[in-house]
C-alpha cells in the first residue's frame, strides 16, 4: 500500500519536474530566437549593402575604367560563379576586359577571389571577396602595406596617410601574365623594392607563414582561367604578335 | 569596497588566463596583432557582462539540471548579436577576427563565470565580475599581442616598429604564442609566490 503511494507521488513529481524544465528551456530558446530575429532584421539591410558595395568595389578595381556589358554564369565543381565582360575605349580602339569569380579551399575554408584581365591575358587586378584564413597569417591577404613608423605616428599629430591603398598581396598580381604560369616565391613580405624582380619572373611573393593561402589563390585563378578559355572560346592573347 | 573587489579580482588575483587558465584557445589564436586583441577584448567583455547580467537576473527561475543548456543559449544569443553587429558596421574587424567571433560561445571563461559566479551572486557583483574578468582577459591578450606583434612582425598597430629589423617569424606562428604565454604564466606564478613568502 504505502509503497505504491510513494511511487505515485514520485511519478507525479518527476512528471512535473520534466514539464517545468522543458518549458523553461523552451522559453529561453524562444526568447533568444525572438531577440535574434529582431537584431537580424536591423542589421540585415546593412550586411546586404556591405556585400553589394564590396562586389561593386571589387569590379571597379579589377576592371578599372571598363563598362560591364555582359554578365554570365558558369559552373565549375558543382558551384556557380559569375563571369563579366567589359568594354573600354582605349586610344580610339575598343578593348575588351574580362572578370570572373572563383574559389578554392585555403588553409581553413574557401577563399573566394575575383580577377580582371585584358585581351592579352594581362592581369588588371585581383580582389579577395571572402576568406576565413588564420588571423595574422593567411588573413593578411587583406592587409594593406604600411611603411609608416609607429614612433612617427605617435608624435606627429596630423596623420599622414600611407601611400598604399590596396592590399599588397592583391596588388602584386597586377600586370602579371595569366597565360604563363604564375610562380610563388618566398621572398618574405612584399616591399616596393621587390616589384621588378617579381615582375620579371611572373611571380608573386607568398605571405610569410601562409604559403598555402597564396598558393590557393594563385592556383584557383589559373585553373579557372584555363577552364574559361574552353568554356567561352576566349582567344587570349588576341593576336599572335603579342 | 566589496563590489570593487569583485571587479579587481579579474584583473590580477583571479586573472582568467594567467591564474584560472581558461579561454586559452582565443588567447593563442587572435594575439597576432594588438588591434585584434583589443577587438576581441571588447567583444568578449560585452558578452561576458551581458550573460552575467541575464544569468544573475534569472537564476531563481532556472532549474539546476538544465542550467548549462540555458546558459549556453544565453551566451550564444549575445555572441550572435556581436557577430551580426560587427558584420554590419565593422566588416573589416569581422574579417580579421574571422572564426574567433562565433567561437566566443565556447570560450570557457564566459560559461565558467556564469556557472561559478553569476548564478550564485547578485546583479551588481555579477556585472562587476563580468567586467573585471573581461578586462583582465583583454589586458592579458593585449600584452601577449604586444610582444608577439613587435617580435614576430616588427609592427605595432600595423605600423613599422623598428625600420630595417627582420622579424622573428616564429613569434607570429603558434609556437611563439606558446612561448610568450608560458613566460607570462611563469612571471605571474613567480610574482604570486614571492608575495606569499613575504607574508610569512
Amino acid at each position: 500500500m504505502e509503497r505504491t503511494e510513494i511511487k505515485e507521488t514520485m511519478k507525479k513529481i518527476k512528471d512535473n519536474f520534466f514539464v517545468k524544465s522543458t518549458f523553461i528551456l523552451g522559453l529561453v530558446a524562444f526568447l533568444s530566437a525572438l531577440a535574434l530575429s529582431h537584431i537580424k532584421k536591423i542589421t540585415y539591410p546593412n550586411i546586404l549593402k556591405q556585400a553589394e558595395e564590396k562586389k561593386r568595389k571589387a569590379l571597379s578595381l579589377v576592371l578599372p575604367g571598363y563598362k560591364i556589358v555582359k554578365e554570365k554564369n558558369f559552373k565549375m565543381n558543382n558551384r556557380s560563379f559569375s563571369f563579366w565582360e567589359g568594354k573600354k575605349n582605349f586610344n580610339g580602339a575598343k578593348t575588351k576586359g574580362y572578370a570572373y569569380v572563383t574559389s578554392k579551399s585555403g588553409y581553413s575554408g574557401e577563399i573566394e577571389s575575383m580577377i580582371g584581365f585584358d585581351e592579352q591575358g594581362k592581369i588588371l587586378g585581383i580582389y579577395i571577396l571572402q576568406q576565413s584564413e588564420t588571423p595574422g597569417l593567411g588573413a593578411r591577404c587583406l592587409e594593406v602595406a604600411n611603411d609608416d613608423l609607429f614612433w612617427l605616428s605617435l608624435f606627429r599629430k596630423s596623420k599622414k596617410k600611407s601611400s598604399f591603398k590596396t592590399p599588397w598581396f592583391q596588388e602584386q598580381y597586377q600586370g602579371l601574365n595569366l597565360n604563363k604560369k604564375i610562380s610563388i616565391l618566398q621572398k618574405g613580405d612584399w616591399k616596393p623594392s621587390l616589384k621588378n624582380e617579381l615582375f620579371s619572373n611572373n611571380a608573386i611573393t607568398a605571405i610569410t607563414g601562409a604559403t598555402i593561402t597564396s598558393k590557393a589563390v594563385t592556383e584557383s585563378l589559373q585553373k579557372t582561367f584555363a577552364f574559361l578559355k574552353k568554356e567561352f572560346n576566349l582567344v587570349i592573347p588576341k593576336e599572335d604578335s603579342e | 569596497m566589496n563590489y570593487l573587489k569583485e571587479f579587481y579580482k579579474g584583473l590580477w588575483e583571479k586573472n582568467p588566463i594567467l591564474v584560472l587558465s581558461l579561454g586559452l584557445c582565443p588567447t593563442l589564436a587572435v594575439t597576432t596583432s594588438v588591434t585584434n586583441a583589443l577587438w576581441m577584448c571588447l567583444a568578449s567583455s560585452f558578452v561576458l557582462v551581458c550573460s552575467n547580467l541575464l544569468v544573475s537576473l534569472t537564476k531563481k527561475y532556472i532549474p539546476s539540471h538544465v542550467r548549462i543548456p540555458i546558459f549556453i543559449t544565453i551566451i550564444a544569443s549575445f555572441v550572435t548579436i556581436v557577430e551580426l553587429t560587427l558584420k554590419a558596421f565593422q566588416p573589416g574587424v569581422y574579417n580579421s577576427l574571422g572564426i574567433f567571433i562565433p567561437l566566443i560561445v565556447v570560450n570557457c571563461i564566459i560559461l565558467g563565470r556564469a556557472e561559478e559566479f553569476a548564478s550564485k551572486n547578485n546583479l551588481i557583483s555579477s556585472i562587476l565580475d563580468g567586467l573585471g574578468m573581461g578586462i583582465g582577459f583583454g589586458l592579458t591578450l593585449t600584452v601577449l599581442a604586444f610582444f608577439r606583434e613587435i617580435l614576430g612582425a616588427n609592427k605595432l598597430f600595423g605600423l613599422t616598429f623598428i625600420p630595417g629589423m627582420k622579424p622573428a617569424m616564429v613569434m607570429i606562428l603558434a609556437p611563439g604564442a606558446f612561448f610568450t604565454l608560458g613566460l607570462m604564466l611563469w612571471g605571474m606564478n613567480y610574482l604570486k609566490s614571492r608575495k606569499k613568502e613575504g607574508d610569512f
